[in-house]
């Protein structure tokens, strides 16, 4: 009878080398899988908190929620994948065609079997063991899911990076001068840096100012964001040095978001978006109503001032009796609100005879879509707060009103005009909505509501 | 070999090896046949031999009596056969002058017994010897008697000429520890089969063991059940097992054809017969435990005759090898 085979060369050595081989590949896998989506999560995190979107504690917050959550999912993966002793002894017959010896001797009691059957197997398998290298035949390689999980997760960390200055002046225009507010105070404490800290403040006071030029806020947090870096490098302190590098971040997304709302602003201007045409078509009127013209839907909002201070309600209501929408100035209706019973010759000619005209009207307009509105010039009457306009408004109250579905829908943004002069006029546009407020403008209706049927021609 | 001494796996080998030897001398083909029937003989079942006449089955069963050393006795299975022609009954004899009952055993009383055309008898003969192969004793006039030791009833039946036959019952096909199919041979071993039949000289097998040497056919017997067997192979013969009964299939592996095909599926004992054959086909290939191979070579013989088919199979022609073939199919081993 041949001896029992050495301590070293033990076949359940074998199979437990290989199964803690085995357990880890499957670690690996888990972490290659989840570890690239965790990274580029933090990435997207601190680089929300580099643009100010998120404060310092919801930083982070979120970072170790990742974090834990990585680790979570990273180890409920594992624990199911991570082979058993016997899902290892089988790879290692196959291996070695060992017709299960390595099967049995894992996982059989030896206290149920004979002690020379046991050994007997024990000699046979040590045999077999031979033929095997773990090294060799059980390598690791990448799973094509770590391929998928990597390519994805850089994907999504690009994207994020490339579209967030983009949409950082948009979904939280606050948060910049709150954060600013926050580092001027936490500055302005520091001795030797209260000036800076102070025209932090300053800053953060004139960004939510809406009166003040873009450029003017931009050049002023470049200006300042110089002199922090100065005097970063000055600093000693290391404390102070990282305080400054964060307000310079936190310039760095100013600068970011007036750059950001300046390019939009001029995408608007080209591209002729609602809201930007909207706005020059008001423009466009109010030229048109200091030249004087003959046409009288320029005073509309004078018109619309006269109606509110007579107490009249702006949301229409459907069952209010005829006479009151009929007592509209009729050229007003028939200039702007198209009848769908007249033909649309009908009014392409009266749309053409308008725009041959009145040139000056017409120039109006067309300056007023093309050009930017100018920088500096008081904005509109309606954007003054009670009593303070020319006109003494007082008390009003102003929602973003709607045109009817049915005349969006049908001319996708454009007017029926518009459509039908289409062919004849280059750019010719006609708002769908009245003017939207400014993000900046405290207290901005959040509802929108749909125009009253006697005010539509003054929008037009 | 000594009353209680343990054989080592190695003699059990060489003898398994030997007697396949002797029986192949004189059956041509077959080996596979012969290996199952050694098994079932040393896992102490019998074995149902269904065939077309003139195969040899016969033959079979006498070349592994004189191999084995064993008495052999022959039962022709005819409709007007009664149990007492099987198990033996009570004579009156003159003995000292005295006139007595005495028992005369009957066939049934012989190490390896040949129920030929076993399905030709009524069912009543049919049930005393099969409770014979259960009870490996036989009950005449209140009085027990114990069957030679070891014992095999190798029972055959013809699938052709059923007419005037008693099919076995579900109930009693189930004590069959194989049933296995002799095929007609191919045309070498049929040529073979000549060459040894038609000269002037024949072979005839050779003892391997001594006469009545039943003490080493134990000694084997016991080392059978010795052999070891992984957890999860058992599992795997468990989920084998359950995989036939039509009732159970929820979803399970191979739902699709058994609850098409089958009425009622395995017993027990059909999982009892598997793990026993393997570990007689693991032996028998020289290894001290099973592997999933035995437990698939074993799977056929030890569960055809317990799968009872409804009349869709019938009447599509599929066989129980068929529908088992797909649950080894579908029944993952691990």
């Amino acid at each position: 009878m041949q001896s029992e085979p050495d301590e070293g060369e033990r076949p359940e050595k074998l199979i437990h080398r290989l199964v803690a081989k085995l357990r880890h590949h499957a670690f690996w896998d888990s972490l290659l899988i989840f570890g690239p989506p965790v990274g580029a999560a933090i990435y997207i995190i601190a680089l929300l908190f580099g643009a100010a979107w998120l404060g310092q504690i919801p930083m982070l917050v979120s970072a170790a929620l990742v974090l834990v959550l990585g680790c979570l999912a990273v180890v409920l993966r594992y624990r199911p994948s991570a082979p058993s002793v016997s899902a290892a002894a089988q790879l290692l017959d196959r291996q070695a065609a060992a017709k299960d010896h390595f099967l049995t001797l894992a996982t059989v009691e030896p206290a149920d079997w004979p002690a020379s059957f046991l050994s007997r197997l024990r000699r046979e398998t040590s045999g077999f063991g031979h033929r095997v290298e773990l090294k060799r035949d059980f390598p690791y390689r990448l799973k094509s899911s770590a391929y998928w999980s990597f390519g994805l997760s850089l994907l999504a960390a690009v994207l994020i990076s490339f579209l967030l200055p983009l949409t950082a002046s948009v979904a939280r225009p606050g948060a910049l001068q709150d954060r600013l507010r926050t580092l001027g105070q936490e500055i302005a404490l520091k001795p030797g840096l209260k000036g800076l800290g102070e025209d932090l403040l300053a800053l953060a006071a004139k960004l939510d100012e809406a009166k003040i030029p873009r450029e003017e806020k931009q050049a002023q947090a470049q200006e300042l964001k110089k002199e922090i870096e100065e005097q970063q490098k000055k600093e000693e302190q290391k404390d102070n040095r990282d305080l400054l590098g964060q307000a310079a971040s936190a310039l760095e997304g100013v600068d970011q978001q007036q750059a950001g709302g300046q390019e939009r602003k001029d995408q608007q201007k080209g591209g002729g978006g609602v809201q930007s045409d909207v706005r020059q078509q008001g423009q466009g009127k109010s030229e048109q109503s200091q030249g004087g013209s003959g046409d009288s839907k320029g005073d509309s909002s004078a018109q619309l001032s006269t109606e509110l201070q007579q107490g009249k309600t702006t949301q229409g209501n459907p069952k209010e009796p005829g006479p009151e929408k009929n007592q509209q100035p009729g050229d007003a209706k028939q200039g702007n609100e198209p009848d769908p019973s007249r033909s649309g010759k009908e009014q392409n000619k009266e749309q053409m005879g308008k725009t041959e005209g009145g040139s000056k009207d017409g120039a109006g307009k067309e300056k007023a879509s093309e050009e930017p509105p100018p920088q500096g010039v008081s904005p509109a009457e309606r954007f003054y707060k009670g009593g303070e306009g020319k006109e003494g408004v007082k008390n009003a109250r102003y929602v973003t009103v709607q045109l009817p579905e049915e005349i969006a829908a049908d001319g996708k943004g454009e007017s029926r005009a518009t459509k039908e002069t289409k062919g004849s006029r280059a750019r010719t546009q006609v708002p769908v909505s009245n003017v939207p407020l400014p993000a900046h403008v405290p207290n901005a209706p959040s509802e929108k509501q749909q125009v009253p049927i006697e005010y539509r021609g003054m929008i037009r | 070999m000594g009353k209680g001494e343990v054989m080592e796996p190695e003699q059990f080998r060489e003898i398994f090896r030997r007697l396949e030897t002797e029986v192949q001398k004189v059956i041509v083909g077959h080996d596979d046949l012969i290996r199952k029937v050694l098994i079932a003989f040393f896992a102490g079942g019998h074995v149902l031999l269904e065939g077309v006449p003139g195969l040899g089955k016969t033959l079979l069963v006498k070349s592994l009596s004189r191999a084995l050393g064993m008495s052999f006795k022959r039962i022709q299975f005819t409709p007007d056969l009664m149990p007492s022609d099987i198990v033996g009954t009570e004579v009156l004899t003159d003995a000292n002058g005295r006139r007595e009952f005495q028992f005369k055993q009957g066939p049934i009383f012989a190490h390896v017994v040949l129920a030929d055309e076993i399905n030709r008898a009524t069912p009543k003969t049919q049930s005393a010897v099969l409770e014979a192969m259960e009870e490996k004793q036989v009950t005449v006039f209140g009085e027990s008697h114990i069957l030679a030791s070891p014992f095999i009833v190798l029972a055959t039946q013809n699938p052709i000429e059923l007419e005037g036959t008693y099919p076995l019952p579900e109930a009693q096909l189930d004590r069959f520890f194989f049933k296995l199919l002799v095929a007609p041979p191919a045309p070498a071993e049929l040529r073979e089969i000549l060459k040894r039949t038609t000269g002037t000289e024949t072979d005839d097998a050779t003892k391997v063991l001594p006469d009545d040497d039943s003490e080493t056919v134990n000694a084997m017997k016991y080392l059978l059940r010795q052999v070891m067997i992984a957890p999860p192979i058992e599992d795997y013969v468990v989920r084998l097992v359950h995989a036939t009964q039509a009732e159970a299939q929820n979803g399970g592996p191979a739902q699709t054809s058994v609850k098409q095909y089958i009425r009622f599926g395995s017993s027990p004992r059909g999982a009892q017969s598997i793990i026993l054959g393997a570990k007689g086909n693991a032996l028998a290939e020289g290894r001290v435990h099973v592997s999933y191979e035995d437990v698939e070579k074993i799977i056929l013989p030890a569960l055809r005759h317990r799968l009872i088919l409804n009349f869709q199979a019938e009447a599509e022609n599929i066989s129980a090898d068929q529908v088992l073939g797909d649950i080894i199919k579908r029944v993952p081993r691990n």
